[in-house]
């Protein structure tokens, strides 16, 4: 079933998120995309996929590429429903998962946490072996011992088997030898080996990516054999590709190896997406901003690339199990509509961090909240509408949604409405300081980026938040609702790879360097060449994390091949120091530079579906696009004002309107604020000007 | 500059978070471009936001123990130069123990924030220097020997950088080019906090942004003396004590505090902590009323946020010169954090009585780390800590302890990964475990400690300074008391244990010897007969507990390899049938 590159066809994307799946399919013949929509199903998700390309008219029949997103890893992962999980581990070593980082962020509280590891104690066993950090072996592995706890793990039923030893990103045998023993004694187990995933150092980070590779592997793997199933029983023939959290898709059979490589799935074809709106209309730069009813979550495109980690922390700060992996830089930067505005000691307005979520929800969903939130202050000055909410599927309790804001109100001695375009301020200026903190850490300078706005309660507040952070320009592409599905469309094949090396840039020798790079670039190429789909274009990218020699903190620095071809180290140092001085507004030309880690990214370029092109029309929008003139508040205006509401669906290619103004679409609505302007761009994103173009 | 306090409740709000943002910004900024893992890894540093006069607006942790020295110091600028004497684009730099309270590696600067000729603000950045000069391998036992002074200098005089200054320092230090860099992390971090500051100064109008400082300051107010309100009226006293001054090995100093709660207010009295010492185990009086604050701070507003001077309106500390905590000239200073943690643990004891399900049992209270230097196998200098190793925090009235965390001095602090000390470092780690049975039995058992084992791979020095030997952990309400720290030492095959306290001052190791932290576990809480059997069982299993040990403390007999419990047994230890 391998595709055939001259005759293409159809491709279908679909994203499973924690509410809905979504679905945008693009048909290469008629240049058509379509989107569909359906509630996820937690017990069944295939069902769900089934029913969202039932409910989109696309058959796969037709398909020759389904690639797909999925939060089943992270939802095994925090819900604590993985496998019966062993690690094995270096002689000595195995609490160093419990003990972890032994960090404790939330200083002065005493009643602090910890992570809890997937695996418990009576899992973890010790192996004989013990390798040194130049990769030289100090304690042979004891390979019976190893045999002989295999047998005695099938006892006692083991579902899956991590295996992390130390030093092995510098020499990997004997985890290889240990893989190798379990595998032949244990043929059914899911067995995950830690330099199959990093390569990088740091043990606590790395045990815990290979215990949640291990433990979530099984359930993944099953899932995705299920949906295979599904896809062949739909008469499917092309292939089947999983979006990783670097926004890169890989081949199914890795997927089901490297399961803790897709966590952030989702996220990840959101940026994805927003790049691919940013090579549309030639940006470089632009904040992915992506809000919901629960979380508001933002990546950096610079330069035309989404910026990358090489570590997320997984289940929130304190308690996280970190990850390390190469992924899409993606940070949660407030939480969503449903954050509630609450008084604190001294009549101290706080809004969030807790969220009433879809259970009680806002005060307006009448299912028995009675705090104000985000979507209550919306609904009270306006901006949503309680009769055209979901496209008018969900009637909104108006009278709830004031009395609640009234109860925050009256200790303030405020009218509500005050309140609730407060309670708006607060949440936009928390996200935007958010924002720029990230940015700035970066050394980049948020205000002159573009901001890409998707999600379901994102282009409510894009306009406020740009404002704040002082970005000009402001984008809502095309149904942003279903905009992690429609990113999915433009990933291109990808794989990561780094290598610890530890050595100082002035001495040494560039073999090494290159037998490393070159070993991690024949790796890659040789899983594209596996590929059934054949890229257009392999592009291999090298950097690598240096650092000042005795600075603990390494920066990434992208390096010309050309440069290590050259044997240039001068120009490799300038590139650091001025990459330094970039992102810390200070370098040191005169001290010398080590290299800690080599990175490389394959990626293999699959062709992009062509631009959307909307219908053009005039500048004015037609009557039929205009729904209702409403009042809805404005700070700017001084208190409620006249204005236009429209339809998104009647906009044509070309019309501008001017803020204030309201667009709805089914599941979101765009606020334009006085002063504000837009124009709906040739491939229908509303393309905003804040504050008006200057 | 008096605040009328005129300002909305919504524009507060948006400055409070402000105000974090821009202090946790600065915090980042130092913390990406310092040259030592003390301030990258450990959060040896402390950033932060003063009033004209000094007062905390924000503090970035850091270091949370030192939620006084810097609005001290500020303060202390102040007074020498006097506001006149202080001008745009100074910056004034100080590193007096008895002024920051803690040793002379907190080099601490302050840049003044002017707005419209006036200073408006203050940005304060204190970092741990990896080396600031001074003895090594000695208990030190004045200040002279513990480094480089720099009393109360600019800097930079109207934007102009003080060369003689730089030299000077840079002659007095080990690693003058660490010092450097950190000293030029701190300068980045400063302007940071400046040029944000001001940004909000012209976003949000200069009276708006000092009239939100007070009402955040007043916010704060009330919700510590709301939850002082709900202590008991009474006087709470308690007592501790630690094992010695590194010096007079065997005599104990005696940690006496005296707590009053009185409405919505609460007085600490330290007048009764045992004289400042010989050894360098003393530490400044800011660090004194700091460990009043911390307390403070732990049960009156744990999470509000930014830390700012309201926190600690309500609270009155009593604190005489020469307590150990509030030593003066010469006393020296090099281990200051090591008995403020002993100080509040002792303070949450006292409150004990009055507020069991808000106090919490001891723990570890030491930061367990060694020191290591030497020349290594290819002939480099190297210094280098390994640690801190974590260990258990005590029980509370509904949860047991946390195991092998960092103790109440440090926060955000990380341990350092076995593979980068490694591949830095001719040391190899022996292991790093769990410490089976550290924990104080109780009806909520406290947390675990750590054994954390290196062998040297050349030979060099090691330097420990570890309390709490003798003063275990104790428990509350009937819990047990978690093991104390310990040093352990293998230089001919068996591991001994450091009989006389967990302090190694100057020891010599040959390739091939090992040192081993022992640090200590949390104490208990409430009677251990009253924890489920099947809890204890499950402790076993997992190795938390010995069989033995859940036997005699707790009354539970276990089977360790099914977790069986033999009911009987049990029900006949637990004294009833």
């Amino acid at each position: 079933m391998t595709a055939n590159n001259e005759k293409r066809g159809l491709r279908i994307a679909v994203d499973i998120g924690g509410t809905f799946t979504d679905l945008a399919a693009f048909d290469e013949n008629g240049e058509k995309l379509a989107f569909g929509k359906a509630l996820s199903t937690h017990d069944a998700l295939v069902d769900g996929i089934h029913d969202t390309l039932v409910g989109a008219g696309v058959d796969v029949k037709d398909a020759y590429l389904f690639l797909h997103g999925t939060t089943i890893g992270i939802n095994t992962l925090l819900e604590r429903t993985g496998a019966k999980t062993a690690l094995l581990i270096t002689r000595g070593f195995r609490d160093i998962y419990e003990i972890g980082r032994i960090n404790r962020p939330d200083a002065y509280n005493l009643f602090f946490g910890k992570h809890d590891p997937l695996v418990k104690r009576s899992w973890r066993f010790e192996v004989e072996e013990r390798m040194m950090a130049d990769g030289s072996v100090r304690t042979e592995l004891g390979e019976d011992k190893v045999r002989t706890l295999a047998r005695d793990l099938k006892t006692r039923g083991v579902e899956a088997v991590a295996i992390l030893l130390l030093h092995s990103y510098r020499n990997p045998t004997h985890e290889q030898r240990v893989e190798a023993i379990i595998r032949e004694e244990l043929p059914d187990v899911f067995v995950s080996s830690s330099h199959h995933l990093s390569q990088e150092y740091r043990e606590f980070e790395r045990v815990s990516t290979v215990a949640a590779n291990a433990y979530i592997g099984p359930r993944v793997a099953k899932y995705l054999e299920e949906l295979e199933e599904q896809l062949r029983v739909d008469q499917f023939k092309g292939d089947f590709y999983i979006v990783q959290s670097t926004g890169g898709l890989f081949p199914i059979e890795e997927a089901r190896r490297e399961c803790v490589r897709m966590l952030e799935s989702g996220p990840a074809a959101g940026v994805i997406g927003a790049q691919a709106i940013c090579a549309q209309l030639g940006l470089r730069d632009a904040i992915a901003f992506d809000m919901g009813g629960t979380t508001a979550k933002a990546g950096v495109i610079s330069d035309g690339r989404p910026l990358t980690s090489s570590n997320a922390l997984i289940g929130g700060y304190e308690r996280a199990l970190p990850i390390q992996v190469p992924m899409i830089d993606i940070f949660e930067v407030g939480t969503g509509g449903g954050s509630i505005a609450r008084l604190a000691e001294g009549n101290a307005l706080r809004v969030g961090p807790q969220s009433a979520g879809s259970m009680p929800g806002p005060a307006c969903y009448g299912r028995g909240g009675t705090e104000p939130t985000v979507t209550d202050a919306n609904l009270l000055l306006g901006r949503l509408d309680a009769e055209h909410f979901l496209g008018g599927a969900m009637k909104l309790d108006l009278a709830a949604a004031e009395r609640a804001v009234t109860t925050v109100a009256e200790k303030l001695k405020l009218d509500p409405m005050t309140a609730a375009e407060g309670i708006l301020r607060i949440a936009a200026t928390a996200m935007s300081y958010a924002v720029k903190g990230v940015t700035t850490e970066r050394g980049l300078d948020a205000g002159s980026f573009a901001m890409i706005v998707y999600g379901g309660a994102g282009p409510l507040h894009a306009s406020a938040i740009a404002r704040e952070i002082g970005i000009r320009r402001v984008l809502i592409p095309f149904s942003p609702g279903h905009f992690s599905a429609y990113g999915m469309l433009f990933s291109d094949l990808r794989r990561d790879y780094v290598r610890s090396c530890f050595q100082k840039l002035a001495i040494v020798p560039f073999e090494t360097i290159e037998g490393l790079y070159g070993e991690m670039e024949d790796t890659g190429r040789q899983s594209l060449a596996q590929s059934a789909v054949k890229p257009e274009k392999v592009t291999i990218m090298r950097s690598a994390d240096m650092r000042y020699i005795g600075q603990e903190h390494a920066v990434t620095v992208e390096i010309d091949s050309a440069l290590f071809a050259r044997q240039d180290r001068d120009a490799i140092k300038e590139l650091f120091d001025a990459v330094h001085q970039q992102r810390y507004g200070t370098c040191a030309p005169k001290e010398k530079a080590e290299i800690v880690s080599l990175r490389v990214t394959v990626l293999g370029e699959v062709p992009k579906p062509p631009k959307i092109h909307l219908e053009a029309g005039g500048d004015a929008p037609s009557a039929k696009a205009l729904r209702a003139t409403k009042k809805v508040y404005f700070r700017e205006s001084n208190g409620f004002t006249d204005t236009p509401v429209y339809i998104r669906t009647e906009l044509r290619a070309g019309n501008k309107i001017d803020g204030p103004a309201l667009i709805e679409e089914h599941a979101s609505t765009t606020v334009l604020a006085p002063r504000d302007t837009m124009v709906v761009d040739a491939m229908g994103n509303l393309d905003i000007a804040i504050g008006g173009r200057t | 500059m008096s605040a009328t306090k005129e300002v909305d409740a919504i524009t507060v709000e948006i400055i409070r978070n402000g105000l974090i943002a821009v202090t946790e910004e600065m915090k980042t900024n130092l913390m990406r471009t310092a040259y030592n893992l003390i301030v990258y890894e450990a959060l040896d540093f402390t950033v932060g936001l003063f009033t004209a006069d000094g007062d905390t607006i924000s503090i970035g942790l850091g270091l949370p123990m030192f939620i006084r020295g810097m609005s001290e110091t500020v303060k202390a600028k102040l007074k020498h130069f006097a506001a006149e004497g202080i001008h745009e684009g100074d910056i004034l730099v100080t590193n007096d123990g008895y002024i920051t309270g803690s040793h002379l590696n907190h080099v601490t600067f302050t840049i003044p924030i002017f707005h419209e000729g006036k200073i408006l603000a203050f940005g304060c950045c204190m970092a741990h220097w990896l080396d600031i000069g001074g003895s090594r391998g000695t208990v030190s036992t004045d200040i002279y020997s513990e480094g480089l002074q720099i009393p109360m200098l600019k800097y930079r005089k109207r934007g102009e950088i003080n060369q003689d200054l730089i030299d000077f320092i840079r002659m007095n230090c080990r690693l003058p080019d660490f010092a450097m860099g950190d000293l030029r992390a701190q300068i980045t971090s400063l302007a940071t906090g400046e040029r944000r500051f001001l940004e909000l100064v012209n976003r949000y109008g200069r009276d708006d942004v000092l009239n939100s400082v007070a009402v955040i300051m007043d916010q704060t107010e009330a919700e510590a003396r709301a939850n002082t309100r709900t202590i008991p009226d009474g006087v709470y006293e308690a007592e501790s004590f630690m094992d010695d001054d590194g010096l007079d090995v065997g005599k104990h100093v005696p940690i006496k505090v005296k707590v009053i709660v009185e409405g919505d207010e609460m007085t600490i009295d330290l007048s009764e902590v045992g004289a400042q010492v010989r050894g360098f185990f003393n530490s400044g009086i800011a660090t004194g009323i700091a460990c009043a604050q911390v307390a403070y701070k732990c049960i009156a507003t744990p999470t509000n946020y930014p830390l700012n001077e309201g926190s600690f309106r309500s609270l009155k500390v009593i604190i005489p010169l020469g307590r150990v905590i509030s030593a003066v000239r010469p006393a020296p200073l090099q281990n200051w954090m090591s008995f403020p943690q002993t100080v509040i643990d002792t303070i949450f004891k006292a409150l004990a009585p009055a507020i069991p399900d808000r106090t919490i049992a001891a723990h570890h209270a030491d930061l367990v780390i060694a020191t290591l230097q030497g020349i290594s196998p290819e002939g480099n200098f190297f210094v280098t800590h390994v640690g801190p190793v974590g260990g258990g925090w005590g029980a509370k009235s509904s949860e047991d302890g946390v195991s092998v965390t960092v103790c109440i001095n440090d926060g955000d602090t990380h341990n350092t990964p076995t593979e980068q000390l490694e591949a830095k470092f001719p040391v190899l780690v022996d292991h790093y475990t769990l410490r089976t049975d550290s924990g104080g039995a109780g009806q909520y058992r406290g947390g675990l400690g750590a054994d954390f084992a290196v062998e040297a791979l050349c030979p060099m020095m090691l330097n420990t300074k570890i309390e709490r030997k003798f003063c275990k952990p104790w428990g509350l309400y009937g819990g047990g008391d978690g093991d104390g720290n310990s040093m352990s030492m293998r230089t001919a095959g068996d591991w001994e244990d450091n009989p006389q306290n967990a302090k190694l001052i100057g020891k010599r190791m040959n390739k091939g010897d090992a040192f081993m932290i022992r640090s200590g576990g949390g104490g208990g809480f409430g009677d251990a007969k009253l924890r489920p059997a099947d809890r204890v069982a499950h402790d076993v299993v997992e190795g938390y507990v010995s069989a033995e040990a859940a036997a005699s403390d707790y009354g539970v007999v276990v089977d360790v390899k099914t977790g069986k419990i033999d009911e009987a047994a049990t029900a006949q230890r637990r004294g009833k049938v």
